[in-house]
């Protein structure tokens, strides 16, 4: 038996990596609801909030946009995610790998992990504002690329090093520690609201005696619009929604959480996702931002958005130790599922050194805080990158059949690579990519949306030139 | 004892968010409330990690 062969073995055996999920396994939708409520509610929710604020959203745009972005985001799941998911109960990766090949999706694997790589590296960030709370060394600015002191490439090794440390050695604890702390952590960022807006109450003067004062409040003097801080893109109702939507893209439309939805009993339990989008797309979003917008009031040169300092100003010890634990807990199935990913790709390489590895590549990474301060176009061009394969996995699965040729066609043809599959996915990209820099930066938030259309056709037509000429071995 | 870690664990909770409702109203000192929630942020991580750390996770 070949390394793959006991590989594949051993992951059907645990978690049905290779097969569908049998009707014994199936879970009720209250496991939904908790673990999108407790996932989407992490450390980098409280860099969104502020960077909105930098972004000099207005009130109006920034309530409407998330409502109808995360309503968007959240019809996603259950539309065109988790039927397929229902249907094929399979993983992403193993679904692809059916439709385009096993080494396409060694390609895809080592794009997901480079992304998640980074995300961790922005988690990590995070996590180590709240050591310069400690520490008192300069922390980097809102417009800093680089590492800006000796202190923070120090508090961020120290930080990401342990993450990478307990990613490596037990990933199921702090998994478990995640489920105990997520109620907790959604409260703290409700109550880092009410304090903000108390806060703002006390420094403006203003009478909040009703759901329309605190309406005025909002427009007056937290969400004022404007023009944004210096190196940020403007944001309207637009961009919000289409934010708000796409910030999970690889999710819902690029289809990563076929993995989690192929362990549900209905396709509509993708509403289920509401919980994650409302709670932390939103409140803690909100909440988040007026802790800025605060720090921004009292002094409009204090442009710097630091988790740490926000919440300790905010609610103390707790609301630092919410910092480190938002951070660590998101960190640590980041680096966790990166270290899967590459681990698909070197299947001989043991897990623990991968995944230590591409902890210290999260820890590098979250030393330039360029990517924690660019959060808002990061998170666009990490679905831009995975967004086409959603579109792959969608024809193939709905409109394929019904074209005349035939879904699964890698594993159908027993070939490894797919082009089709491959053409649609990089030519999407690059098309994306091109339309960013001709158009300009604020176009990086809209171009998936035509992107998925564009990858649609092309995969639909590619196919049919693909499937006539890369015949079955029994049609050939 | 898993009902009583239960409902020590929603007091906690309770603990947690109350102050900052409280303060939010004009009824309570920031400083206060920075305190009540750090000491409701012990009391949870040792009474739900209690009843909490052997449920059946989610799927992932």
């Amino acid at each position: 038996m070949d390394t793959q062969e006991q590989s594949q073995q051993t992951q059907a055996g645990s978690e049905f990596e290779r097969e569908p999920v049998p009707k014994s396994a199936l879970l009720g939708f209250k496991s939904f609801i908790g673990m999108y409520a407790g996932e989407h509610c992490a450390g980098t929710e409280l860099m969104i909030g502020p960077l909105f604020v930098a972004a000099g959203v207005g009130a109006f745009d920034l309530i409407m946009g998330l409502l109808l972005g995360n309503a968007l985001a959240v019809l996603s799941w259950m539309f065109l995610c988790a039927p397929i998911a229902t249907r094929s109960r399979l993983t992403l990766y193993y679904h692809l790998e059916k439709i385009c090949g096993r080494k396409l999706v060694t390609l895809y694997n080592l794009a997901n992990g480079v992304m998640f790589c980074f995300l961790a590296g922005a988690m990590v960030t995070v996590s180590a504002t709240a050591v310069g709370v400690w520490f008192k060394f300069p922390m980097p600015g809102l417009n800093d690329l680089y590492p800006n002191s000796v202190g923070w490439v120090v508090a961020v090794a120290v930080v990401g090093g342990l993450i990478a440390i307990v990613a490596a050695y037990g990933y199921q604890t702090v998994a478990k520690f995640a489920n105990v702390a997520a109620p907790w952590m959604v409260l703290v960022f409700l109550a880092f609201g009410f304090v903000g807006l108390r806060q703002f109450i006390d420094a403006t003067g203003a009478e909040v005696n009703s759901l329309g004062g605190a309406w005025q409040l909002a427009k007056d003097h937290i969400w004022k619009g404007g023009a944004p801080q210096e190196g940020q893109v403007k944001f309207t109702f637009w961009h919000v929604t289409f934010f708000a939507w796409f910030c999970n893209m690889a999710m819902h439309i690029g289809m990563s959480d076929l993995s989690v939805f192929r362990f549900a009993k209905k396709s509509w339990y993708g509403i289920a996702s509401s919980t994650g989008m409302y709670v932390g797309h939103f409140m803690a979003w909100i909440s988040a931002a007026i802790l800025y917008a605060y720090q921004l009031h009292l002094d409009p040169s204090d442009t710097d958005v630091l988790p740490g300092p926000l919440a300790f100003r905010a609610c103390g010890l707790a609301g630092l130790v919410c910092v480190i634990i938002a951070g660590w807990t998101t960190a640590n199935p980041t680096i966790y599922r990166a270290g899967l990913a590459f681990q698909a790709i070197w299947p001989k390489s043991s897990r623990f050194k991968v995944t230590l590895i591409t902890g210290a590549v999260a820890t590098v990474a979250g030393m330039f805080p360029a990517i924690a301060m660019k959060l808002l176009d990061f998170v666009a061009l990490y679905g831009m990158v995975l967004m086409p394969m959603g579109a792959v996995v969608f024809i193939d699965f709905w409109v394929i059949p019904r074209l005349g040729l035939r879904s699964s066609y890698a594993e159908l043809s027993g070939h490894s690579l797919n082009w089709a599959a491959g053409l649609a996915w990089i030519v999407t990209f690059a098309a994306c990519l091109t339309a960013v820099f001709i158009i300009g930066r604020w176009s990086l938030w809209f171009v998936s949306l035509p992107g998925w259309f564009v990858a649609a056709m092309l995969y639909m037509v590619l196919s049919r030139i693909y499937q006539n000429r890369v015949r079955p071995p029994t049609a050939a | 004892m898993r009902p009583i870690l239960q409902i020590l664990s929603l007091a906690a909770l309770i603990a947690l968010t109350v102050p900052s409702v409280f303060f939010l109203a004009g009824r309570m000192e920031l400083d206060k409330v920075k305190w009540i929630m750090l000491l409701a942020t012990i009391i949870w991580f040792v009474v739900a990690t209690g009843w909490m750390w052997k449920d059946k996770g989610a799927p992932d």
